[in-house]
């Protein structure tokens, strides 16, 4: 029998049940962890991203010997402890300078990881320009065509989705739209484009190399929406920072069970059906007076065989030559003599 | 009239807001993100990259603002919301979906036996104050008893009978037992068998007998507490004399050549089968502590006089009250 641990009073009790699995899920909570090594560049990165991902973040003040790729059991301890799913590690190294490692948990357990490697980073304070108001939920773009096939790609794009604009939410104030985080790549170097698409099988060895990687592009902007003379405004950026130029390093693929698992969805609810979630209704909506209006659909018309005005014009006459227009005729003589009787 | 001439000078007036790539821009408005799959111009990107940057962005960021102005709204006190479809790209959760709480007893009981649950007001009708009152709680209806100023007594009650006393550690029982069924319930749905629950409280029970300072020795002792030992190993002899391997080996063979499960196995099977009902315990009680045997021979036997007895008894228990 496993031990459960029983809270003591209503206000624990209240925070377990805060921690348990939810069917709608809250939004991620990421823990920034210094490593033994961080340099200025990597601290203040930190710090900036932190201040992006806020009230959601939890930074770990003190150094901390951990090596995700080596051994991720630390990241699993303090995932249990904060109720965190996301973390950022800085550690810098001399083989591996300025790195920063996202890694991503399901269930207490890493799910996938991320290495990237800061080459170029300019703080938010380089930028005189409005900043956005802690809290507000950013747009995210991504240009380029790898992240639609490239698995390394796929993966970062997933990760920096998740760590800005996990929650679903159903509905949003459009005023409260502030900045964007644009993820941009460096041109596609022609030997990806061969090796992907002649050789399917070195795809792997490919994604390994990442010297052939083109870098990545953070870039944060804050929107300006001007009128247009339409009912849709036009934008105009404006950079806000911070800005970071990342080289792709290590990872770690998702385990295929464990992704398997995360991706499950909970079951849709009836209401949320009707509403047009999931598997749709055909030819069934709620007009604005929260009425079910269905609509019918009839089968095509065929129109030759339209019963037009009856004249004798346009009879067909019973005198024409071939045995074969005869037995037609016949045919039709037959199939009239039911109705008539 | 030509216009033409106006509208033109009234849209110089305003940048365009239409977006034109060769890839039509991915744009997923649940998730509040937009996906650019046009491959990034080398010449741009080497002559001037942060221009090149957020000229893209902000192609990526009109498009994506379009489709949201576009969506229909709802307004709300803090202003028009713009509602939001599901998102199309899916991200892993955080945590697997939540499980179904495992059902009690009592509700795989009433599954079985298709009792709908009816749901109890908190507040009882009380004919003699004429107010609502609660069923339970602070001057509940289930301590009326307890609570009256005058309480029949039996003439034959003892001396010492205290009717207060005696509702009060009745209701007291109920709540006991509803806890103890509760704590079960919990154990049931943590799994495990009951020998294994079992051996755990043995377990217990023997570390904590000696996690005192003097490891146990000065502890009082309860009546017919056996002395705790540790387990002794014990070995068969090396050397057997040949009658007694002999007939080891012969019952093991007996055993592999035997039909069919053990009794006792078969036993445990019953056991562990998921049935709701306990029958053993169904016909205890139908039979009233008779058996099986004495009930089928009640009901099947058809011996007259015997069911009349049984009638008889029943009138006479109903006289008594």
């Amino acid at each position: 029998m496993l031990r459960t641990v029983k809270p003591r009073n209503a206000r624990s009790k209240r925070a377990l049940v805060a921690r348990e699995p939810k069917e709608v899920e809250d939004t991620r909570t990421a823990v920034f962890v210094k490593g033994t090594h961080t340099g200025e560049i990597l601290n203040n990165a930190m710090k900036e991203l932190m201040s992006l991902k806020r009230p959601n973040a939890i930074a770990f003040s003190k150094k901390n010997a951990v090596r995700p790729f080596e051994d991720p059991s630390p990241l699993e301890f303090w995932a249990g402890k904060n109720d965190a799913s996301l973390f950022v590690v800085g550690q810098s190294t001399k083989k591996r300078p300025d790195g920063l490692t996202f890694v991503r948990t399901f269930d207490g357990k890493v799910l996938d990881m991320c290495e990237l490697g800061v080459d170029k980073f300019v703080s938010m304070a380089e930028f005189k320009t409005p900043k956005s108001t802690p809290g507000h939920r950013p747009l995210m773009h991504f240009a380029s065509e790898l992240f639609d096939t490239h698995p390394r790609f796929i993966q970062v794009k997933s990760l920096l989705l998740d760590f800005f604009g996990s929650e679903v939410i159903d509905g949003i104030h459009l005023a409260g739209i502030e900045h964007v985080i644009s993820v941009s790549l460096a041109p596609t170097p022609s030997t990806l484009n061969n090796a992907t698409q002649a050789i399917p099988g070195l795809s792997d060895e490919s994604s390994d190399d990442t010297k052939n990687l083109p870098k990545i592009h953070i870039r944060t902007y804050t929107l300006r929406l001007l009128s247009s003379g339409t009912r849709v405004p036009r934008v105009e950026l404006a950079p806000m920072g911070p800005s970071l130029d990342l080289s792709l390093r290590r990872h770690r693929p998702p385990d295929p069970e464990m992704w398997k698992a995360a991706m499950r969805r909970p079951k849709l609810k009836k209401q949320d059906i009707e509403k047009g979630l999931g598997k749709k209704k055909k030819n069934l909506d709620t007009d604005e007076m929260g009425d079910l209006r269905g609509r019918v659909h009839v089968g095509k018309q065929d129109l030759d065989k339209l019963q037009t005005r009856k004249m004798k014009g346009l009879k067909r006459g019973p005198v024409e030559s071939g045995s074969s227009d005869e037995e037609d005729e016949e045919g039709q003589k037959k199939s009239k003599r039911p109705k008539a009787s | 009239m030509d216009v033409s001439g106006i509208l033109a000078s009234q849209a110089s007036k305003y940048k365009s807001i239409a977006v034109e790539k060769d890839v039509p821009l991915e744009v997923d408005v649940g998730s509040l993100s937009a996906t650019d799959l046009n491959p990034i111009e080398e010449e741009g990107y080497k002559i001037d990259l942060e221009e090149g940057l957020q000229n893209t962005a902000r192609d990526g960021v009109q498009a994506l603002i379009s489709a949201l102005f576009q969506l229909p709204t709802q307004s709300t006190a803090d202003g028009p919301l713009a509602m939001l479809p599901p998102p199309k790209t899916l991200l892993p959760r955080a945590k697997p979906l939540p499980k179904p709480k495992p059902p009690t007893k009592w509700e795989r009981f009433a599954a079985a036996k298709g009792i709908q649950k009816t749901k109890k007001d908190k507040k009882v009708w009380d004919e003699v104050r004429q107010e609502w009152v609660n069923r339970w709680g602070m001057r509940g209806k289930n301590k009326e008893k307890e609570e009256q100023w005058i309480t029949e007594v039996r003439a034959n009650a003892d001396i010492d009978h205290d009717p207060v006393k005696a509702a009060r550690d009745e209701r007291k029982a109920r709540v006991a037992k509803n806890e103890k069924q509760q704590v079960q319930n919990l154990g049931r749905a943590a799994g495990g068998t009951r020998s294994d629950r079992k051996q755990e409280i043995v377990k217990t029970l023997a570390s904590s007998r000696i996690s005192t300072a003097s490891m146990g020795k000065f502890d009082k002792k309860l009546d017919g507490e056996k002395k705790l030992r540790g387990v002794k190993r014990k070995f068969d002899p090396t050397e057997e004399p040949g009658e007694s391997e002999k007939k080891k080996s012969l019952a093991l063979i007996s055993k592999i050549d035997r039909e069919g499960p053990s009794k006792q196995s078969r036993h445990n099977h019953a056991g562990k089968s998921d049935d709701v009902l306990n029958v053993r315990k169904a016909v205890r009680i139908a039979s009233k502590g008779k058996g099986g045997v004495a009930l089928g021979r009640e009901l099947g036997g058809g011996n007259r006089p015997n069911v009349r007895g049984g009638r008889g008894g029943n009138s006479k228990r109903g006289g008594k009250r």
